[in-house]
């Protein structure tokens, strides 16, 4: 039975309640409202998957803006992958922040906009076309500001700010490449191959190679391509659920989203292929796949190692998406989500250590394996995910960006696949430490100094669980998923 | 050839008796410890044998993605090298039984060892490249606790060295993985080639390129100049026996990787007399000499046997480099000798670190008249290792530099010989000087404070069972040769 | 029906008359009077809109017996009803929203004139918006000047004295400019009605030794009327002057007046020179350039800027660049977007200039940022309204901002050599807007737990409240259901030309 089309507009709107109801209600204790939160979490994740699974045929307008153009949701292949990611994660990531959030002030008001996030999220996912794209895209930004600003410390306000510019201003440069594909395109749909009109391009060409390569740029702001990725790690200020769920996979993610949508859904793998356009944009995303890593390598802070971390992945997913081949997006996509679980869950192991000890410089670790043996077990899994190890999930999705690469005789991917190979050295030296550090101090260290050092309780520990477990077993069984991927492609051109 | 677990016996067996006693707290007696871990050593042991006496079985265990099976198939190759691991992991394992008791948490070390045994085994079987490619990833991984066993700041920094050259080849050789199963039908080991000519359509260059990055990235594990220098570093700090297994049999991952890409995936005649083999030959060629250079500067008996085993390793890459049958022959004898000869080396070593806690060369004045038959065995072996007849060292060298000459190489095929010639004579200049200043410790030595201190029976049966084979290697040729020559008839 | 049709002259006639009352009512009674004034005057412009819209064309209302050429002409057409419309709303809200700050700045024996002058200014708005003569038009600006200056002066304090004076000379030196441009027209055509000029101007434009002096009449025109509308680099007067003066006065100049210029501007293009003519000139290319700098320089100046209120003038700057871009476009869509980008500025302006003075009363009526940290916590109502008014400035979707950013960004993409020129325009000044408006944003609401400033409730501000109620759901509706308001935009134009 296929699902009403307003389905998808209310499973949207719940978080959006969800969140208003929270400081509305007059919840006695903490307890209440934690289980009140979770359950509508779950309730919208399974709707959520409801939907994903007997998608509606047609597409459902919610508002009419002006004329053609329409806040309206439709949901495709890749909304389900990025629906599907996003609805899995979080009920998860509520669990924890749960617990990590119990000597935070505020909690209300943060809930309330994490909550609404995941709404703005899934409208993202399930946008039908790039103005609804793009408007969902600007409340991402607005609702997640607070969250990066719940300190209120100095420099919380401070990267919320740098936070905002950044992505006001790269959706500035998306916004023009919307409008190029609202008045060049056939209809503002995304149209799985690109939506460009032939017969309208004519002799611009170049002008609309200058709008994508802006739009990629804009839009790579939230997908932190190099030179406008400052901002993600000093977001990291935010409290650990916000940085993990938000400025790994949601926020991010959307960025990289956004990429696929714009160039395999609007300009079209065709008409970009083998321009300078496409030169332009994948330098930027070898650089930063190699800058990334090496700027975690230096880095001391634990969150913010990994968001260089982050940075440096988004650009193989971006990679991907510039190898601008049905292939391509195949790799980008298992990227997409192998990425978003192994990070959230280097992220929770982080969030975890620095809530139980408020330890949170790398040389602070000495000897934590020992005393917590589930999350540096689990990090560890996740480090050597995302080092690419087989038999996890990071070597699948290396490998198909690489067979990816390699497949389309481009000399600039066989360079990006030795960019991705350094990445992943560098990303052994930079998880590895810590590990090591963990599990092997020196030879005279005192364990008696980390006697308070303990695993945190369930909360915390299950959603680590599963994000460990899915990432081995997508790395043992990645078929069923990756063929889903194909079949998304395959509506680009043949594999 | 038919599907069979049987294959992933000896596998799991290792693998899951490590993970037991890491895992579990409740062991805590060194008795019931050292019983689980020779029980767990033998029988994996023979159900090793059992498996390659039989008729060459495969095993697919799951598919990573559709076209990468994790596979298992039992050759020729592979049938050597499991050979030549179990032999040199007994022995060590069952030396450590006494070494490990002055370290501390000998649990984890076994554990690890364990682990490790399985993993080089499953190395050994690999069918296809990226089930290799996955288990040398793991053998780094899980030899690394090994390195840096004894948690002093040198042998942590040690393992991250270890850990980060090794990943560094790694990724050499994935990178190489990468275009391989764009232009090949296959990723399965074939003996002769696995290129699909059509596909490759005047990519030639760049595929050399590619094999070139293959053989670097497996060379640091081998040893091999420029990526050798983890492993001077590496070798010594870990526990005697590790070193041993390590320069053993760990590096020969590397010599095993370089075999299966070179003869197995490219086919030695995609690469035969073209810049890749000049430079490799180059290489190995620098490598061995250098290598013993250093070992004669070296004045730590440990480093001063991994800077052999730099050079000794790059002997078997060399053989492999020619590309023909003889010489190939030499570098696989090789791969049997030195295995023996440098785990019996490093045996010694560590007996002699256990017993005297010396471990400059130049403190081993009279250590012969200590422990006469531990010097002995090393004597024996230094003299295979120098390439003395009839040892497996002769023997081997013999057919390297008889393959080089043979092979019609210009330039190399009478400059190698030479230098392997070089740097037997360097290799004598730095194993023989602790003979002989072990029993002959000259007159002013002090002869009345010397006691007997022979180690316990567990450390020197090991390490005289090592070079009796080591020897008999050598003296007893025909049933290793008429084998070898049977795998290598297939490849060259 | 036929009484809708004198509305327009009637409306203004009652602002006039009111206006005079007023001088001799007591404060109360003028502010009552002033309030039912405009509601008044609104629902009789509201009628004539729906009159336009259902006959679908304009209408000419002849004031007085004199026909034509001696008489006074106003013209009606949907796009002029729907401006007197907003006009009228906006200045109401503007006015309710400023009212308890009136109170405390002006002097209580001059409020009366304060409501003077509102109802001359409104008049004087209403009759540059309808009239279809050129000197009538000129009239009318002089009045909204004085009464724009005494809007200024009204608060005496040495700013806004010296604000009034700048104003007030470049104000006369654009009026003056005017006054020249439609002299030479004159003589050029020896007319004054617009739809006899433009007759003029077409046979004046066929013959080749007249068109130099034609297309320096029109300079004139436009530069005189670009200054009254600070546009760059004309806008000196601006930030003191909205800066300093009482805040209904500041919302007003800022959304009404600076429009009314630019409506009339647009209406002597269209009616009087003829938008083809208009656009083989080069003055729009010189518009294009300044509106651009103006956009640039704008947002550059409002960053460095430490005032909320001379923050808030700087923007108005950049906005007026925006519209004059859009006109410099040069085509049907581009100025399609700047009619309803002086909408959604208008609203926007206003809202923001009313919420900025709720977060200063909070903060010791200290503008500086540093005191208004945390000041949308102490007044909610206010701290919204500016949330909702700068992110209709940056463009965010669903306020009125982004439908602008969005028209003019399609109305480039249309054109070919402005294009580029445009978009990366409009990008960039959205990433300068976002810059200082989400910068002052986020510091109202960053919490400064040892404020010494109490918070007010909506209970006790209650007119405040709804005005500022009233201008977001405004915002929110321009920006949501824009289809019927751009439809009405398009087919304004074409009756105007």
């Amino acid at each position: 039975m296929d699902m009403k089309p307003v389905m998808m507009s209310i499973v949207v709107l719940i978080p959006f309640l969800t969140g208003i109801l929270i400081p509305l209600l007059p919840f006695k204790k903490r307890g209440q409202m934690m289980v009140f939160l979770e359950t509508m979490m779950v309730i919208n994740s399974l709707l959520v998957f409801a939907i994903l699974t007997n998608p509606p045929a047609e597409q459902f307008a919610l508002v009419r803006f002006t004329g053609d153009l329409t806040l309206s949701f439709k949901i495709d292949g890749m909304s389900k992958v990025f629906g599907g990611l996003v609805a899995a994660l979080w009920p998860f990531a509520t669990l924890y922040s749960f617990e990590y959030m119990k000597h935070e002030e505020r909690e209300k008001t943060f809930f309330l906009f994490y909550t609404v996030t995941y709404g703005v999220t899934l409208g993202i996912a399930f946008a039908e076309d790039m103005v609804t794209m793009y408007f969902f895209y600007e409340l991402l930004t607005l609702v997640t500001v607070p969250l990066v600003m719940h300190t209120m410390t100095r420099e919380a306000v401070l990267a919320s700010r740098k936070y905002l510019y950044y992505s006001l201003g790269g959706a500035a440069f998306g916004f023009i490449g919307m409008v190029f594909i609202i008045v060049y395109g056939v209809s503002p749909d995304f149209v799985p191959g690109g939506s460009l009109d032939p017969a309208l391009i004519g002799d611009r060409i170049n002008v609309l190679l200058l709008v994508y390569v802006l739009a990629f740029f804009g839009f790579g702001v939230k997908a932190a391509v190099c030179p406008f990725n400052s901002w993600l790690p000093d977001a990291g200020v935010a409290p650990t659920p916000v940085t993990a769920l938000l400025h790994a996979v949601a926020v991010v993610k959307a960025g990289a989203f956004a990429i696929i949508r714009l160039t395999y859904y609007c300009f079209g793998i065709d008409f970009l292929r083998g321009t300078w356009a496409q030169y332009v944009v994948m330098t930027a995303v070898i650089f930063t796949i190699v800058y990334g890593c090496s700027r975690a390598v230096k880095e001391t802070h634990i969150k913010r190692r990994l968001a260089f971390s982050t940075i440096s992945n988004l650009s193989y997913i971006l990679f991907g998406v510039t190898i601008m081949t049905p292939l391509g997006l195949v790799g980008a996509l298992c990227h997409l989500v192998f990425h978003a679980v192994m990070k959230i869950c280097s992220f929770f192991c982080a969030g975890a250590v620095m809530y139980k000890t408020g330890r949170s410089y790398v040389h602070q670790l000495d000897g934590f394996g020992r005393r917590m043996p589930w999350v540096f077990g689990i990090f560890t899994v996740s480090s050597l995910g995302l080092m690419g190890v087989p038999g996890l999930a990071g070597f699948i999705s290396k490998w198909n960006l690489a067979q990816a690469a390699v497949a389309s005789d481009n000399p600039l991917a066989f360079a990006g696949v030795g960019a991705l190979l350094i990445s992943a050295l560098l990303t052994a030296i930079y998880m590895l430490t810590i590990v090591i550090r963990a599990f092997f101090p020196a030879k005279d260290f005192d364990y008696d100094s980390i006697k308070d050092v303990e695993d945190p309780n369930w909360y915390m520990l299950l959603p680590l669980c599963v994000f460990a477990v899915f990432i081995v077993i997508f790395g043992l069984c990645s078929t069923p998923l990756v063929d889903f991927f194909r079949t998304i492609a395959k509506e680009m051109g043949s594999l | 050839m038919k599907e069979t677990f049987s294959i992933m016996i000896p596998i799991l067996i290792p693998i899951l008796t490590g993970l037991f006693l890491l895992a579990n707290p409740a062991v805590k007696k060194r008795s019931v410890l050292l019983g689980i871990v020779s029980a767990g050593l033998i029988v994996t042991a023979m159900s090793v044998f059992a498996v390659i006496l039989g008729d060459g079985d495969s095993f697919t265990l799951f598919y990573l993605t559709k076209t990468l099976p994790v596979y298992f198939k039992i050759d020729g190759i592979g049938r050597l090298f499991v050979t030549v691991v179990t032999v040199v992991w007994l022995a060590a394992g069952f030396f450590s039984f006494v070494y490990m008791k002055h370290e501390e948490n000998e649990k984890r070390y076994f554990g690890f060892y364990l682990i490790t045994y399985g993993v080089l085994i499953a190395l050994d079987f690999s069918g296809n490249i990226i089930t290799f490619y996955m288990f040398y990833e793991l053998m780094t991984l899980l030899s690394m606790p090994l390195v840096l066993h004894t948690r002093s700041r040198e042998a942590v920094m040690a393992g991250l060295k270890y850990l980060f050259y090794s990943f560094c080849g790694a990724y050499m050789v994935l990178f190489g993985i990468y275009f391989l199963n764009r232009f090949a039908n296959t990723l399965s080991f074939t003996a002769g080639g696995v290129l699909n000519q059509e596909l490759i359509g005047g990519r030639e260059p760049f595929l050399l390129f590619v094999v070139f990055l293959m053989i670097l990235g497996f060379g640091v594990k081998a040893g091999m100049f420029p990526l050798h220098g983890w492993l001077p570093t590496a070798h010594p700090v870990a526990p005697a026996p590790a070193s041993a297994a390590l320069s053993g049999i760990i590096v020969k991952g590397g010599v095993l990787g370089i075999i299966r890409t070179v003869f197995y995936l490219f086919g030695a005649d995609f690469i035969r007399d073209t810049w890749v083999q000049t430079l490799w030959l180059s290489l190995t060629l620098f490598t061995v000499f250098m290598g013993s250079m250093l070992a004669f500067r070296e004045k730590v008996l440990k480093k001063r046997l991994a800077y052999s085993t730099v050079s000794q390793v790059s002997y078997i890459l060399f053989g492999l480099a020619v590309l023909n049958p003889a010489a190939m022959e030499g570098a696989l004898l090789h791969v049997i000798a030195h295995a023996f000869v440098k785990c019996t080396l490093f045996l010694c070593a560590g007996a002699i670190i256990f017993q005297t806690g010396k471990t400059r060369v130049d403190e081993l004045r009279g250590v012969g008249k200590q422990m006469p038959i531990l010097l002995w065995c090393y004597t024996i072996v230094s003299l295979a290792l120098i390439g003395i007849p009839p040892t497996g060292g002769f023997l081997s060298k013999w057919y390297l530099a008889a393959g080089a000459l043979d092979s019609g190489i210009p330039f190399f095929g009478w400059f190698g010989p030479v230098v392997l010639l070089v740097s037997a004579l360097l290799t004598a200049g730095y194993l023989l000087p602790i003979t002989v200043n072990g029993f002959l410790p000259g007159s002013d030595f002090d002869y009345e404070h010397l006691e007997k201190r022979e180690p316990s029976m567990c450390m020197i049966l090991p390490v005289l069972i090592l070079t009796v084979l080591a020897v008999a290697v050598g003296t007893f040729p025909a049933p290793v040769l008429s084998f070898l020559t049977d795998v290598i008839g297939k490849l060259v | 029906m036929d009484m809708i049709r004198s509305f327009p002259g009637m409306s203004i006639m009652l602002c006039l008359f009111a206006g005079i009352i007023s001088s001799g009512m007591k404060r109360k009674a003028a502010c009552y009077l002033n309030s039912a004034l405009i509601l008044a005057v609104t629902a009789m412009n509201a009628a004539v809109l729906y009159y336009t819209v259902v006959t679908k064309e304009a209408f000419v209302f002849v004031m007085g017996k004199f026909p034509a050429p001696w008489g006074n002409e106003l013209r009606a057409g949907m796009l002029e009803a729907a401006v007197a419309v907003l006009f009228c709303v906006i200045m109401l809200l503007s006015v309710w929203g400023g009212r308890k700050k009136l109170d405390e700045e002006v002097e209580t024996g001059k409020h009366n004139l304060y409501y003077v002058l509102l109802n001359l200014l409104l008049s004087s708005l209403l009759a540059l918006v309808y009239t279809n003569d050129l000197f009538t038009a000129y009239v009318f600006v002089e009045i909204n000047t004085i009464s724009a200056c005494g809007l200024i002066m009204i608060r005496q304090i040495g700013r806004t004295l010296e604000a009034a004076v700048r104003y007030m000379i470049m104000s006369l030196l654009g009026s003056g400019m005017l006054l020249l441009g439609i002299c030479m027209l004159y003589d050029l055509t020896g007319h004054l009605l617009m739809s006899d000029i433009h007759e003029g101007v077409l046979r004046a434009a066929a013959v080749p030794e007249y068109r130099i002096p034609l297309v320096v009449s029109i300079a004139l025109m436009v530069i005189g009327l670009s200054v009254k509308s600070a546009l760059f680099p004309f806008h000196a007067w601006l930030p003191d002057a909205y800066g300093y003066s009482t805040v209904s006065s500041a919302a007003i100049l800022s959304s009404l007046v600076s429009k009314g210029y630019i409506f009339l501007l647009i209406k002597i293009i269209y009616r009087v020179i003829g938008f083809e003519f208009f656009c083989n000139t080069h003055i729009i290319n010189v518009l294009f350039i300044f509106g651009i700098a103006g956009i640039i320089f704008g947002s550059l100046s409002a960053i460095k800027e430490n005032d909320i209120r001379r923050m808030i003038a700087f923007s108005s700057v950049a906005q007026i660049g925006y519209i004059y871009m859009g006109i410099g476009l040069g085509s049907e869509l581009g100025m399609a977007a700047s009619v309803f980008h002086i909408f959604a500025h208008a609203l926007g302006k206003a809202l923001l200039f009313i919420s900025a003075i709720g977060l200063t009363d909070v903060s010791g009526c200290s503008r500086k940022f540093i005191e208004i940290t945390g000041s949308g916590y102490r007044n909610k109502v206010a701290g919204l309204g500016f949330t909702v008014g700068s992110l209709s400035m940056v463009g965010i979707p669903i306020f009125a901002g982004f439908v602008s950013k969005l028209m003019f960004a399609r109305a480039a993409v249309g054109g070919r050599e402005k294009m580029l020129a445009t978009l990366i325009a409009l990008a960039i000044s959205t990433i300068l807007n976002s810059i200082y408006f989400m910068k002052t944003v986020i510091r109202i609401y960053t919490p400064n737990p040892d404020t010494p400033y109490g918070s007010v409730t909506i209970g006790r501000e209650k007119q405040y409240a709804f005005a500022i109620v009233l201008f977001m759901v405004l915002n929110i509706f321009f920006g949501m259901m824009s289809q019927p308001i751009v439809d009405l935009i398009h087919a304004g134009i074409a009756v105007l030309g």
